[in-house]
């Protein structure tokens, strides 16, 4: 048998959605094993399982042969399993090297720790990552992508022998992504397996020696590096491939400025000096790597963040700066976590959609009249649920989302922000969500898209607008501009 | 045919503090007959009274993920604000001087406190306890005082209206509006909303600071009947009165279902939890056990409580896992 891990007939649910059904995986020592797969296809809970993040309802995982289980992120690392998660998971208010040897220092003197021996420990593994920096700085103070090698460092800091990494390079300029490919090559050779998640395909093909991919939880391939390219991804990935021909053409000239944002700026420092308008029937989308600053930037639109500086104007007039007068002005988000920001899990589906109907004090909620009106949106965007009063939390991804996107709409919105709207939802309704956008702007409705997919980037919007560490880097016309051009932007390389 | 029971997860979470309530009534009734005596049973009614008013009010503070800790020391204030004024006017208008004037007052501290400024609801209300307590001695000198209640402040304590005992009468109507105000409004439907997810309540533009602020304000005003009612009771206004008892109150709320993170739990809830812990305390005398023993008792219970709903939640995740396959 193998030497390496295993694991066998994963199932895992998540309420309504089933993340995973019956997947396998199989990891070798020294080789780099990439797990490709859409938005939801089960991905990162596959990693987190075997990291000891998340339990499995269902399966087993095999170390050298003998079925362990995983409880904890303990227990994997006892098995020599770490795991680097999309999420930091770092202590900001430490240092680096306290953070690399956190639970796990084994510098000690006569005193206690001896924080030289630590420090010099520190500074090997993170010249091994090409990076140099004071092993005593606060981790707060490092720009999010150094925070990312910290983690990174921290993982190599163990003796780990299957090591995941989960889009490590979401938010790393080309320099750092080779950095960090040339310590994968070396753990390679050290005889560690890794397991790589990435959106990009060149990074994917450029690094692996095998690949597995998963669509909608389900395991729908294996192959070697050998009988895999570009094409044998995407066809196995995507179900549909979205048209060419569904893009709008859209003619701005002649229309009015909807929103415009001038100089606007994060208190807390996220960004800074953002100007930009969103045109009457326009679609724009705003491009970025994670952490560039637009989830601030759209919530500081909608009234729930906080500004130093800049003005919001919706038709001209200015917007005022909390959420509630944001939404009379015709400001309406889709925040990027559903679970987290816009549903209110133990709520039903007539409570969910209604949300942002007001009248204050103690009024009467008429069940047939909001029943009515929540008819018309399970129709018209094809919502599947039992009833009105199922809880949301029953519904899948997709249907949640186009709940909340009729709440939204349900307030007559100036314009539409969708922050990371099709995260977690499965194709087929990602297409009907962005059938749905389409329909809305040629009805005349300004819609602001931010999304790090850059395919949807350029599936749906008119104009692209990029941000890169907090700043407007670039703004173009979709059919003057491509994919390359947008990445470039986002990573900062002029 | 084949018959199915109702599936744990769609049974609201107070189903099995009821069930345990019958079985109690069922079983003492049997060993005691004293239990089931028309005055005992009527006793058990009087005395849940005050504490399932203070619920109710807890109720609402803990759906929005807050906690009140000031009201037992409240409903001491409140009696001794009623025993001030009552001299200088009418009896109806003292009783309604004295809630209009506790709603205000505590309601406009703790409420404006919490929710206007943000501040941890824990803190606040574990500092109004205290002042409000301390109030009630400083002006009485640590004395009870006797007040000649008359028929109305009798009533709603612990005489009857026609056949029904009065304090019944206050919670049923309490109640009442209480379930129909957190089903069927505007109001109640923000409650839940901020409690279950307060950033997304924000964000559909829930006026989340005053319905926080509102939250006290109705708990402050159930502690301030409740003040009354004690009144009613013991013909007297002691700063002591209700020393702890909003321990009890908690414990009787999360019994009833209701999540101290907030989002969930009911009215109905919290009428059967407290009731349930009142039975228990009052079985427990007529076993002649020690009044020792009903606070651990109370403790275990509420550890269960907690534990069993848990494993209920745990098990229909499971159970949904299966069928899907």
């Amino acid at each position: 048998m193998t030497s390496g891990v295993e694991m066998r007939q994963i199932s895992k649910r998540f309420d309504a959605v089933q993340a995973l059904a019956d997947v396998n995986l199989e990891l070798h020592p020294g080789e780099v094993h990439t797990i490709a797969g859409e938005n939801g296809s089960g991905k990162s809970t596959l990693l987190k399982i075997l990291g000891g993040v998340i339990k499995p309802d269902e399966g087993q995982i095999f170390v050298a042969g003998e079925e362990k289980t995983f409880n904890s992120v303990r227990d994997a690392m006892k098995y020599g399993v770490t795991m680097v998660s999309q999420e930091l998971s770092l202590v900001p208010n430490l240092g680096i090297a306290e953070n690399v040897f956190i639970g796990h220092n084994q510098s000690k003197n006569k005193f206690g720790i001896d924080w030289k021996d630590t420090d010099r420990r520190a500074l090997e593994i993170l010249k091994r990552l090409n990076i140099s920096v004071d092993p005593r700085r606060e981790v707060s103070t490092l720009p999010q992508h150094e925070q990312q090698l910290v983690e990174i460092a921290r993982a190599l800091s163990f003796d780990t022998r299957v090591l995941l990494l989960d889009e490590p390079t979401s938010s790393l300029a080309p320099n750092e992504v080779s950095a960090l490919f040339k310590v994968v090559k070396q753990l390679r050779e050290d005889g560690v397996a890794v397991v790589l998640i990435t959106h990009r395909m060149s990074e994917m093909l450029e690094i692996s020696d095998r690949f597995t991919v998963l669509r909608d939880g389900k395991f729908i391939d294996s192959s070697d590096r050998a009988g895999v390219n570009e094409n044998w991804l995407i066809d196995r990935m995507v179900l549909n491939k979205p048209k060419e021909s569904a893009r709008r053409h859209f003619d701005s000239s002649g229309r009015k400025a909807v929103l415009e944002v001038k100089g606007l700026t994060d208190r807390a420092g996220a960004y800074s000096d953002i100007s930009f308008e969103v045109r009457e029937g326009e679609i724009v989308g705003l491009a970025g790597l994670a952490g560039a600053g637009r989830t601030e930037l759209v919530e500081t639109l909608a009234g729930v963040r906080q500004r130093s500086a800049g003005n919001i104007f919706i038709n001209g007039s200015e917007v005022g700066k909390n959420s509630r007068t944001a939404l009379k002005s015709g400001i309406a988000l889709v925040p990027d976590d559903r679970r987290e920001k816009s549903t209110i899990h133990e709520m039903s589906v007539r409570d969910n959609l209604m949300l942002s109907q007001h009248k204050f004090e103690i009024r009467h909620r008429s069940k047939k009249a909001e029943e009515k009106i929540i008819k018309t949106w399970v129709e018209k965007f094809g919502i599947k649920t039992s009833g009105p009063d199922a809880l949301i939390k029953s519904l899948s991804g997709g249907n949640q989302q186009k709940v909340v996107i009729a709440r939204c709409l349900q307030t007559n919105p100036k314009i539409l922000i969708l922050d990371e709207a099709t995260r977690g939802v499965d194709l087929g309704a990602k297409a009907e969500i962005y059938e749905i956008l389409r329909n809305l702007a040629d009805a005349g409705l300004s819609i602001l898209v931010v999304s790090s997919e850059i395919g949807e980037i350029f599936e749906i919007s008119d104009r692209i607008l990029v941000m890169h560490a907090g700043e407007l880097s670039a703004e173009l016309d979709r059919s003057k501009t491509n994919e390359a051009e947008v990445v470039a932007a986002a990573t900062g390389v002029k | 045919m084949k018959f199915r029971l109702p599936s744990l997860s769609t049974l609201p979470a107070w189903f099995g503090v009821l069930v345990l309530e019958v079985l109690l009534i069922i079983v003492m009734a049997i060993t005691q007959p004293v239990f089931f005596s028309g005055s005992n049973l009527s006793n058990i009614v009087r005395s849940s009274a005050i504490p399932i008013v203070l619920g109710i009010g807890m109720t609402y503070t803990i759906l929005t993920a807050g906690i009140d800790l000031s009201v037992g020391s409240v409903l001491a204030f409140s009696g001794i604000l009623l025993s001030g004024i009552i001299e200088f006017m009418p009896r109806y208008l003292a009783v309604v001087v004295t809630i209009a004037l506790v709603t205000m007052i505590v309601g406009g501290i703790n409420g404006t406190l919490i929710g206007r400024l943000g501040l941890n609801s824990f803190v606040v209300t574990l500092g109004t306890l205290g002042i409000f307590r301390g109030i009630a001695y400083l002006v009485t000198n640590g004395t009870t005082r006797s007040i000649d209640t008359g028929p109305l402040i009798n009533k709603i304590g612990d005489g009857n209206i026609g056949p029904i005992p009065g304090p019944l009468f206050v919670v049923v109507i309490l109640a009442g509006i209480s379930i129909y105000i957190l089903r069927s409004t505007y109001f109640g439907r923000d409650v839940y909303a901020v409690g279950g997810n307060e950033f997304a309540a924000k964000l559909a533009g829930i006026y989340t600071s005053r319905v926080k602020m509102n939250v006290y304000v109705i708990s402050a005003f159930c502690a301030g009947l409740a003040g009354i009612m004690q009144v009613g009771r013991l013909s007297s206004a002691a700063p002591t009165a209700g020393a702890g008892l909003e321990l009890t109150v908690v414990a009787g709320v999360l019994l009833g279902g209701t999540r101290l993170s907030g989002g969930v739990g009911s009215i109905w809830g919290t009428v059967i939890g407290l009731l349930f812990l009142q039975t228990v305390s009052n079985s427990l005398t007529i076993q002649g056990v020690s009044s020792y023993w009903q606070q651990v008792v109370t403790g275990v219970l509420l550890g269960a409580a907690v534990l069993f709903d848990r494993i209920r939640l745990e098990l229909s995740g499971r159970a949904k896992s299966k069928e899907k396959k």
